[in-house]
């Protein structure tokens, strides 16, 4: 079986020496498993996400995709970019673009750079771009600008954006934290499936615990910045998930808003 | 607490202190003031009627200044936009974005009407050394505008960009300037604005436009026909602020 990441012993801090940091992290993801990181908010996912888009400089420890180590002093070559796709929380998209330019953007490091800066993407692009809109459910808006889109409509076009890049691994971060608890589970039922059907690894991370067992094959616990545990999602005991969320859970306001 | 209890009495002492040493120093007459009234009331009494037979000097002077702002703002926009983005953090090191700053602040703090007597001495009289004037003028505030523009927009787009291989060029099309366009439709459109009202000045130094009949008119004391100009002028502003309220409005 193909390794889609490997991380070994990897520690960051933050400049500013606050939460968030990553201490001594080391996980094997084969390529094809999903993936969910689970955690309180500070834990350290989004930061352990970052650094697996290479997005994070100044970290010490090895990772590789796909067999290509990440350098911690340099971004990865633009080639390797789209290999790693990227959901984020909020969206990040464009508001006063279209949907469909959206999702071209995806599209932006698979072509040549002048191609990219004219705005001439092949036929190829284009199909690739309409494929994406159509699995995700929203072909019809690829006209609308997408300031004029719900929270889950943008959501599907920022799975879009992601499927044009045609990654092998996806990175999904906190995707669906901002959405009502239907619209999370239709974006994370339609983020797993399609990246099953594109034989793609996921890695998505969420502090809500019974959405990371019903999408996930393999839960890995991360609590102030270290992995507490690594499980099927068969073996995740009602007790690991408590002791993950024990320090918050002292603090009303922030146990509150990491478990609702 | 404390020093800033100090601080702000230290600010009120200046405050204060700067008011009243104007005041004892400048020969502020009252006497004057007063008897000011009856000779604006004269001023007044001459400008009317306006004399409508100056037409085709208004129309004239109004168009050529028209043109000197038109020109003058192209100018600053085709020097402002290289410069912006040298001057903001996002497209820009350090090493480029902090001289450029301070380049611009010093072409802010150079008054227009200096530059406009600097050109007319440089390139002689007429709508030429206004429009270089101008140009020159407005590229300082307006690059500062656009590199503020660049830095005011939103990350994450960016970030997601970088993270499917984007380029930087590709990210400043797709990512930056989508966000940026109405912001640099708005500072254009101000800017404009700004140049037309401060172009109406320049014929006074003979650097072109309507500026030079209200100076000829009120040199010749023919009041009636200045306040014909006048009039156009303020026709001429007050036309071209519906004109920016409406196109405000068109790019949101």
């Amino acid at each position: 079986m193909t390794v889609a990441t490997q991380i070994d012993d990897v520690s960051f801090a933050h400049s500013g020496g606050d939460t968030r940091a990553l201490k001594r992290v080391s996980l094997s993801v084969q390529a094809g498993e999903i993936v969910a990181l689970l955690g309180p908010s500070g834990a350290g996912k989004t930061t352990f996400l970052t650094l697996l888009d290479g997005r994070l400089r100044d970290w010490r420890g090895r990772v590789s995709v796909f067999g290509a180590p990440l350098d911690p002093d340099h971004p990865p070559p633009r080639a390797r970019r789209p290999d790693t796709g990227f959901v984020f929380q909020e969206f990040a998209l464009v508001e006063r673009s279209t949907v469909l330019r959206n999702v071209l953007n995806g599209r932006l490091g698979r072509m040549s750079p002048l191609r990219a800066v004219l705005g001439s993407p092949t036929a190829h692009d284009r199909r690739v771009a309409r494929d994406a809109l159509a699995d995700c459910g929203i072909a019809d808006l690829a006209h609308r600008r997408v300031d004029s889109l719900s929270g889950g409509q943008r959501q599907r076009v920022a799975i879009a954006r992601c499927l044009a890049q045609e990654p092998r691994l996806i990175l999904a971060d906190e995707p669906v934290s901002s959405l009502d608890p239907t619209r999370a589970a239709e974006i994370l039922a339609l983020l797993t499936e399609s990246a099953r059907a594109r034989g793609a690894t996921v890695l998505f991370s969420s502090h809500q615990p019974d959405l990371a067992r019903r999408f996930a094959q393999r839960i890995v616990g991360l609590r102030a910045g270290r992995i507490a545990f690594d499980v099927p999602t068969s073996e995740l005991s009602e007790a690991a998930t408590a002791d993950l969320y024990r320090d918050v859970a002292q603090m009303p306001e922030i146990g509150l808003r990491a478990v609702t | 607490m404390r020093t800033r209890g100090f601080g702000s009495f230290a600010a009120a002492t200046l405050v204060a202190g700067a008011i009243l040493w104007s005041f004892a120093t400048t020969d502020v007459e009252m006497a004057r003031l007063v008897s000011a009234g009856p000779r604006i009331a004269d001023f007044l009494g001459r400008m009317f009627p306006p004399d409508p037979t100056i037409m085709d000097e208004i129309l004239k002077g109004s168009a050529e200044t028209l043109r000197i702002a038109v020109l003058g703002t192209l100018g600053a926009v085709l020097l402002s936009v290289p410069l912006g983005l040298l001057a903001s953090e996002t497209m820009a090191a350090p090493a480029f974005f902090r001289p450029i700053r301070t380049l611009l602040a010093i072409i802010r703090a150079v008054p227009l009407i200096l530059v406009a007597m600097l050109m007319v001495g440089a390139v002689g009289l007429g709508p030429l050394p206004g429009i270089i004037a101008i140009a020159f003028h407005a590229t300082g505030m307006l690059a500062k505008f656009y590199a503020e523009a660049i830095d005011g927009v939103s990350r994450a787009p960016l970030a997601a960009l970088e993270s499917a291989g984007a380029g930087p060029l590709a990210r400043l099309r797709y990512a930056i300037w989508p966000q940026m366009a109405p912001v640099v439709a708005r500072d254009t459109i101000f800017r404009f604005e700004l140049n037309l009202r401060e172009s109406l000045i320049l014929g006074i130094v003979g650097a072109g436009g309507i500026g030079f009949y209200i100076q000829t008119y009120v040199r010749s004391f023919q009041y009636d026909k200045a306040a014909s100009v006048t009039l156009a002028v303020v026709a001429m502003v007050i036309a071209i602020e519906g004109v920016n309220v409406w196109l405000r409005r068109r790019f949101s």
